[in-house]
């Protein structure tokens, strides 16, 4: 059988994820031209290597149409309903750090929590006459976290494809969940992010989609260990 | 296997709504999401089958009958009060049982007479599973949501507090959550270093400083006041959360709680068990009383038994519209709800009305009462074979 990995086809993500495989003694190089979306493994015809981006990585680790595949966290908890049971996060390889938080503009001065958050939201119908509203992309785990762990019900979610946190300056959300790396650009949007509000905190892994096959295939085993080995 | 066919017992309970004296209504199986996402929450979302109209408009497919029923009220424009009576198909993921089900129910809307409207929601839910169920012991469990947001009110608790218990009411372990929390000694609040700075500068002591510097922050940052959270609004809670920093349950008021919320018996002795109760603990709780009494002898002179009738005083629905009743009834030792209701006076508004509207309903879920019937059925032969 033929192991397929899928790693990103662009950019930092791309070149470091190239480069913990080298480090395993796995080099890869393109099919045809650098742009290629295809990839193989320097002498070894039972590896395939598939470069997608990162979202579509996480959705085809879902459905098993590869074993392996470089992808932040955050992407595939998103993705995937139940991600623990249907794929597997063998390593985390130290590099794609962010973090999904709940931020609020910085003058409420009187939220710091996601209980104060659960008060404002209990309250936001009777005094505006619209439930709180959060801007994100991250629908399944903005409702996780809120519903599941923090009991809070009562909010809608706008959906937001990007500048996500522009949205309450703007108006058009009052608190947002996003992605952040070192936090500057939500400083800089006036946010802060809440105490507790840390939903997420994701890096590149390598995430394996749990197969039957994969039990008696040594390749499998090899690949988790070599890279392993190099954190 | 999913529910496809109408119930066979449908026409009967049909009659019996008719006999109620109730005006059958239908609602489109599509209807709009929004109404439904505002009212129970975003975690609906996950329930509810949606899809968008060319128009992109968000669309679900009818996952119950309240709101449609409510919505259809208020754009028919037509007077209260009315009781209006559905059956019909819902659809909804449930962790047991199949997406597609049939529920029935009556709502009452507009009705003046809360206890008199209270106790005919009960009666006539019994009443329809009685003729469903010849025979089988029905089962109310009854709560009381007034009576609840009355007692912490008496325990003269901070209303930051008052509003998170009584948001909290009828989940139980956040319920249970709270009160820990209540009377650890140590103040759970936590405040950003902005509201350190603040205090050392004396601007919290003056509410109206506060506001004014959050006025002018928000000025300088370009934050667009008008669409959110006013200056006001955020210094008013603020001071709130300040105050509820510093309070702790004392011993004997925590006390009071926990046995309010222990407290399980028939609804006959339940009203002088809580006149008792209110005595013993010093609490003012009167107006809610005579009301939970006034239902009492409503449901007794409705000739429903309120010996059967099971009080639990932390029995509620963890929905922001419940505002008074909620009871729910089973049958024998089966715990599956065959109906399930409560009064909602605030959703009228809620959903648009422009004037209050009072209202109290119950729905029943046609493929467990099928259910029931079945198995009364099989207990039945299975008698009848052994004698």
């Amino acid at each position: 059988m033929t192991v397929t990995i899928a790693l990103p086809s662009k950019g930092r993500m791309k070149e470091d994820a190239s480069e913990i495989f080298r480090r395993a003694g796995f080099g890869i190089v393109s099919v045809g031209n650098d742009r290629s979306y295809r990839g193989r493994v320097e002498g070894r015809d039972d590896i395939e290597i598939a470069f997608l981006s990162a979202s579509e990585i996480s959705r085809e680790i879902g459905n098993g149409t590869v074993d392996f595949g470089v992808t932040g966290e955050d992407l595939v908890r998103e993705g995937l309903a139940q991600a623990d049971e249907r794929v597997e996060f063998c390593a985390r390889l130290g590099f794609g750090h962010a973090d999904v938080v709940v931020a609020v503009p910085e003058i409420w001065l009187d939220v710091e929590t996601m209980a104060d958050l659960g008060d404002v939201a209990a309250d936001f119908r009777a005094r505006h006459g619209r439930r709180l509203t959060i801007a994100t992309k991250y629908w399944r785990l903005t409702q996780q976290f809120f519903s599941g762990n923090h009991g809070i019900q009562l909010y809608r979610i706008v959906e937001s494809l990007g500048a996500t946190e522009g949205a309450p300056a703007s108006g058009s959300a009052d608190i947002i969940v996003d992605i952040t790396s070192t936090g500057s650009t939500l400083r800089a949007n006036n946010l802060k992010i809440l105490s507790d509000g840390i939903i997420v905190r994701s890096e590149a892994c390598l995430v394996r989609a749990r197969k039957a096959g994969h039990d008696d295939d040594p390749v499998v085993g090899e690949i988790i260990a070599a890279v392993r080995g190099t954190l | 296997m999913p529910l496809i066919n109408l119930p066979a017992f449908a026409p009967d309970l049909l009659e019996d709504f008719a006999g109620l004296g109730t005006e059958r209504v239908d609602t489109p199986v599509i209807q709009p999401a929004e109404p439904f996402l505002d009212m129970a929450g975003e975690d609906l979302r996950r329930r509810i089958f949606m899809t968008e109209s060319e128009t992109g408009e968000s669309l679900c497919l009818r996952p119950e009958f309240t709101i449609p029923v409510c919505l259809r009220h208020i754009e028919s424009a037509t007077g209260t009060p009315r009781r209006y009576a559905y059956l019909g198909e819902v659809f909804r993921q449930r962790r047991e049982g199949g997406s597609e089900f049939y529920q029935a129910g009556i709502e009452d809307l507009g009705e003046g007479d809360v206890a008199g409207a209270d106790a005919r929601a009960v009666h006539d839910a019994l009443k329809v599973l009685r003729n469903r169920l010849p025979g089988r012991a029905l089962k109310v469990m009854l709560g009381d949501q007034s009576v609840f947001e009355a007692v912490v009110a008496a325990c003269g608790l901070p209303a930051g507090w008052q509003k998170r218990l009584i948001h909290a009411f009828g989940n139980q372990d956040r319920l249970r959550s709270l009160l820990a929390e209540l009377s650890e000694p140590v103040p759970k609040g936590v405040f950003g270093a902005e509201v350190e700075r603040l205090a050392i500068l004396g601007i919290l002591d003056d509410e109206a400083r506060l506001e004014s510097h959050i006025d002018e922050t928000m000025q300088a940052t370009g934050y667009s006041t008008n669409a959110s959270r006013s200056p006001a609004e955020i210094a008013r809670r603020l001071r709130e959360k300040m105050e509820l920093a510093s309070t702790r349950l004392d011993a004997r008021t925590l006390a009071t709680l926990r046995a309010f919320l222990s407290i399980e018996l028939a609804l006959a002795d339940a009203p002088a068990a809580l006149h008792d109760f209110a005595r013993s603990q010093g609490l003012a709780i009167d107006d809610a009383l005579s009301r939970f009494d006034a239902r009492t002898r409503a449901l007794a002179d409705a000739g429903v038994d309120t010996a059967s009738i099971t009080y639990r005083s932390a029995f509620g629905r963890p929905l922001d519209y419940y505002t008074g009743l909620v009871f729910e009834i089973t049958a024998g030792d089966d715990p599956a709800v065959l109906a399930g209701g409560g009064r909602f006076d605030r959703l009228m508004t809620l959903l648009g009305a422009k004037t209050r509207i009072p209202a109290v309903g119950f729905s029943l879920w046609l493929d467990r009462i099928e259910q029931a019937i079945a198995q009364t059925s099989e207990q039945t032969t299975a008698q009848g074979a052994s004698a």
